[in-house]
């Protein structure tokens, strides 16, 4: 005899099968079966204004959330409790918090007010508390006949501060800022030109890595462009620069070795890390270190690579069908996921780089969105 | 539903009654008046802030009001003009323009020639302007350094994302644009000029009257015609053009003009089953007008063109312009107010008259086997053209042009039409050295040639870029775009872009002679202003 809590778990089940049933139609048409030895999630944005919760164990989508903007950039952060996604969108303009089991939007910002306006590319970090969230921001007054620049800041946010937020703090910081992360001490690293630390109280400002300033005679300038703050997953920010090694004091760009180097930020310790590790063969957008395995780097736009960092060389390549901006991993590490561009995000065993499975978001293009893994 | 159907009937004859009333309509002043203050300030003596301080050409001004439109919310208040617009930009170019040798280096880009390749490697420029748009967008404003700093203001304000850019990060991109580029720029293009000065006080000339044409059209070749303007209202025209390709193929229509700054003419006209517009620029002294006209739809299909204001007499062009030595060709003469004799520079001699009149004759020449290489003289009765004809004992090379050119994608649902190409091929003759490219080469002409494309290299041959990247007319040189938008036939659902050889073959007696040029078929560009 079944009683009526039975029953309603019975019904609850049935409706799960016919909701995964009607999701299949759009989703896993080429999902590969569930891999079980998976798990994670990941939350990742795509147009018009989806938030998609996707469960890594069987790489379908749990839950599509609507954002209260327009998606764009949609950079992704996961509250250290593992309950607030935090996105970047409203065309580069303000920042939506939503519960990810709920959909409820619980934070924004109001970065944008009277005659100011705000940009900030893929710029946003959590404290590790996850109490505030720093946006860097690229401010212009829009006077009555004319526009006027502002400088550059990080604006400091309280996220329990609810609906329109505004900033609590401001501190002065560089320009052209493109990624942000802090570690767990709380310091808040900004990748622009150069690298910086920033003591998110005091806003003193340190240099811990060296990349446009450098001049090192052996190398010709440094060169980074990235939107994707990445590399969660395996406990770094990282991103990846190209620079010209010369061969000798005549400093020969004909003759010079081209390389793919990263500048890296060790989340738990602080240590900063910059180092060429790649010949510069092909374009990539993006590129981190497979969680666990420091010696492996995952790079990814027409084609996914790994590269042995040590020795340097090329260990595994696997043809795209099309270009993917952004790689991230499982939390253990064994697939790695590209994403970005159109609106299809692709699995592939980590070690074998096979493809595993794909995951078709409804809606628009990723576009430049930056994917989150997490555990919970 | 007979009320309804007389609707149309009675705006036309109400328009008749009201349409008196234009003309005494509101002025371009007036109209910046009532559009502009507001944002804009007017000081002491009635300048608008920001607007003052500033000289641009037409476009360049009609840019300015097309972006207060989108992106300030500008609504234009038309008072009782017909086309407020026209009569802002029209006041605005007049009264604050640039001079004949301000715009002159940089008309390619009022002319719409959209695979020049600008020469402007200075850093300023480089690192600041043309990396985004053609420099000449900028080369074409004039400005006091406020109204210089302000553009910069502008643009990092509009675009943050200029300083992240290639060309904007590899350095302080603000504050290079600001102690560097402003202070370079106010230099170089500065409100206040001994140019301007005296152009703005010169007397205009007018530009009714007939005017003969000679022009040249990829694709389509040689052109001779006509031009007949008469003056309406102040620098504003009707304008008749007719004329023919050395093909014999007629080109011919009407339309209107309007002349802004004292020279600017820019006519639109309907020439057969084409809209056209013509960008000319008025000689001071009134006696010609040159630049280019261009289908609407299609600006990189276009003729060259000048007009000569027809007056007394003038030998204007010999087409083709040029015979190789030892053979005879048939030629035409274009001018106007041609009698006498036609007669020739030693080597040449005209054999036979075709036909004869006072614009023109066609004649068949005969060039001496042992003639020397060289342009020669044509005189018609007291006119004489020089260069007229190039004599050249063969042809040692050929130059496609252009030498690099961008077609793209379009059609297809979207929004952007196809951008086509045409291309030429120029003979060369190598001169008394023997070699080619060096200083003593001569350059003969525009040969007829057999076109074909082929895979530029060979990410070219494995994209199988020439199945997918359009087709070239094997006659004309003139290039198809394809159609816009991801092909599922081609590996990875690509765009049809390609990467394309334009070779021509060109028969020159016995032989073939091959030139080659690179061709890029790309994505479409979704902001196309007019000045880019």
């Amino acid at each position: 005899m079944l009683s009526v809590k039975d029953l309603k778990q019975h019904l609850w089940s049935l409706a799960a099968v016919l909701l995964v049933g009607a999701c299949s139609q759009s989703t896993s048409e080429q999902t590969p079966p569930a891999n079980p030895a998976i798990t994670g999630y990941m939350v990742a944005v795509n147009r018009p204004d989806n938030m998609h919760l996707i469960d890594l164990a069987t790489n379908s989508i749990v839950r599509t959330c609507k954002l209260p903007a327009y998606a764009a950039p949609g950079t992704v952060l996961i509250s250290p409790d593992r309950t607030v996604a935090y996105v970047l969108a409203n065309r580069f303009r303000e920042v939506y918090g939503l519960n990810i089991d709920t959909c409820a939007l619980v934070f924004s910002t109001r970065q944008n007010h009277d005659n100011l306006r705000v940009i900030s590319y893929g710029t946003i970090a959590l404290s590790p508390d996850g109490r505030e969230l720093y946006v860097h921001q690229n401010p212009t007054l829009i006077m009555n006949d004319h526009y006027e620049v502002q400088d550059t800041q990080i604006a400091v946010f309280d996220t329990a501060a609810g609906l329109e937020a505004a900033p609590v703090r401001s501190l002065p910081a560089p320009r052209q800022i493109m990624i942000m992360n802090t570690d767990a001490k709380g310091t808040l690293y900004l990748m622009g030109p150069d690298v910086h630390a920033m003591d998110v109280q005091s806003g003193a400002l340190t240099t811990v890595i060296q990349g446009r300033s450098q001049d090192d005679p052996r190398y010709g300038s440094r060169d980074a462009l990235t939107i994707w703050p990445i590399g969660a997953v395996a406990n770094e920010l990282i991103r990846l620069y190209t620079v010209a090694k010369y061969k000798d004091e005549s400093r020969n760009l004909e003759t010079a070795d081209w390389l793919w180097g990263y500048d890296k930020i060790d989340l738990t310790t602080g240590a900063a890390e910059s180092r060429e590790f790649a010949p510069l063969e092909a374009v990539y957008f993006s590129g981190m270190h497979r969680p666990g395995h420091p010696d492996q780097i995952y790079m990814t736009f027409n084609q996914l690579k790994r590269f042995d960092v040590n020795a340097m060389t090329e260990t595994g390549s696997a043809d795209l069908d099309h270009s993917y901006y952004q790689v991230n991993f499982s939390p253990d590490g064994n697939r790695v996921y590209v994403s970005g561009a159109l609106h299809d995000i692709l699995a592939f065993d980590a070690e074998t780089l096979e493809q595993v499975g794909k995951i078709t978001l409804p809606g628009g293009d990723m576009a430049l969105s930056t994917t989150a893994v997490f555990k919970r | 539903m007979r009320l309804l159907k007389l609707i149309p009937a009675l705006i036309e004859v109400l328009s008749f009654l009201v349409f008196p009333a234009c003309a005494v309509a509101a002025t371009g002043a007036e109209l910046i008046q009532a559009n502009c203050v507001g944002c804009h300030i007017p000081d002491g003596e009635g300048r608008l802030s920001h607007i003052a301080n500033q000289r641009k050409t037409p476009e360049g001004w009609l840019m300015t009001i097309t972006r207060m439109q989108l992106i300030h919310q500008l609504n234009i208040n038309a008072l009782d003009s017909a086309d407020p617009v026209s009569e802002m930009v029209k006041h605005l170019a007049d009264a604050q323009g640039l001079a004949p040798a301000e715009s002159q280096p940089f008309r390619y880009i009022l002319e719409r020639r959209l695979n020049t390749i600008e020469n402007l490697d200075d850093e300023h420029f480089a690192g600041v302007c043309s990396r985004c748009h053609t420099g000449a967008r900028a080369a074409l404003q004039r400005r006091n350094e406020e109204e210089w700093t302000r553009l910069i203001h502008f643009h990092l304000g509009q675009y943050p994302s200029i300083e992240y850019s290639s060309g904007g990060r590899d350095r302080e991109w603000f504050k290079f644009a600001l102690n560097e580029v402003v202070p370079w720029l106010t230099e170089h293009f500065p409100l206040e000029s001994p140019a301007w000065s005296e152009w703005r006080e010169a007397a205009k000339p007018v530009q009714t009257g007939a005017w003969r044409v000679i022009g040249t059209m990829p694709g389509r070749g040689e052109f001779a015609g006509y031009i007949e303007a008469e003056e309406t209202a102040k620098d504003r025209y009707t304008v008749k053009f007719r004329g023919e390709f050395d093909s014999g193929e007629a080109l011919q229509g009407e339309g209107d003009a309007i002349v802004y700054t004292g020279y600017e003419w820019r006519a639109s006209l309907s020439l057969g089953n084409g809209e056209y517009r013509q960008v000319l620029a008025g000689s001071a002294d009134g006696a010609t007008m040159q630049g280019r006209m261009y289908l609407l739809d299609h600006e990189e299909t276009g003729m060259d063109l000048t007009a000569t204001r027809i007056a007394g007499s003038r030998l204007l062009a010999v087409t083709p312009n040029r015979i190789r030595a030892g053979t005879s060709a048939q030629v035409r003469l274009s001018g106007f107010g041609l009698e006498g004799e036609i007669t020739s520079d030693p080597g040449l001699k005209v054999i036979s008259i075709v036909e004869q009149g006072t614009d023109g004759a066609v004649v068949e020449i005969q060039s001496d086997a042992d003639a020397a290489p060289g342009v020669r003289t044509i005189k018609f009765g007291g006119s004489a053209l020089s260069p007229a004809l190039t004599v050249y004992p063969k042809i040692d090379y050929i130059k496609v042009l252009p030498e690099v050119a961008m077609a793209r994608v379009g059609g297809n649902g979207g929004s952007q039409t196809p951008v086509n190409a045409a291309f030429e091929a120029w003979g060369w003759s190598n001169g008394a050295d023997g070699a080619a490219n060096t200083e003593d080469d001569l350059r003969i002409g525009v040969f007829p040639a057999t076109w074909s494309v082929h895979a530029w290299d060979e990410v070219a041959e494995k994209g199988d870029d020439v199945r997918y990247a359009g087709v070239i007319d094997p006659a004309t040189g003139v290039f198809t775009s394809p159609a816009a938008g991801p092909n599922p036939d081609r590996p990875g659902g690509v765009n049809n872009f390609g990467n394309l050889a334009v070779v021509a073959e060109v028969k020159d007696g016995e032989t073939t002679v091959r030139g080659e040029a690179h061709l890029m078929v790309t994505v479409q560009r979704w902001n196309n202003p007019p000045l880019r």
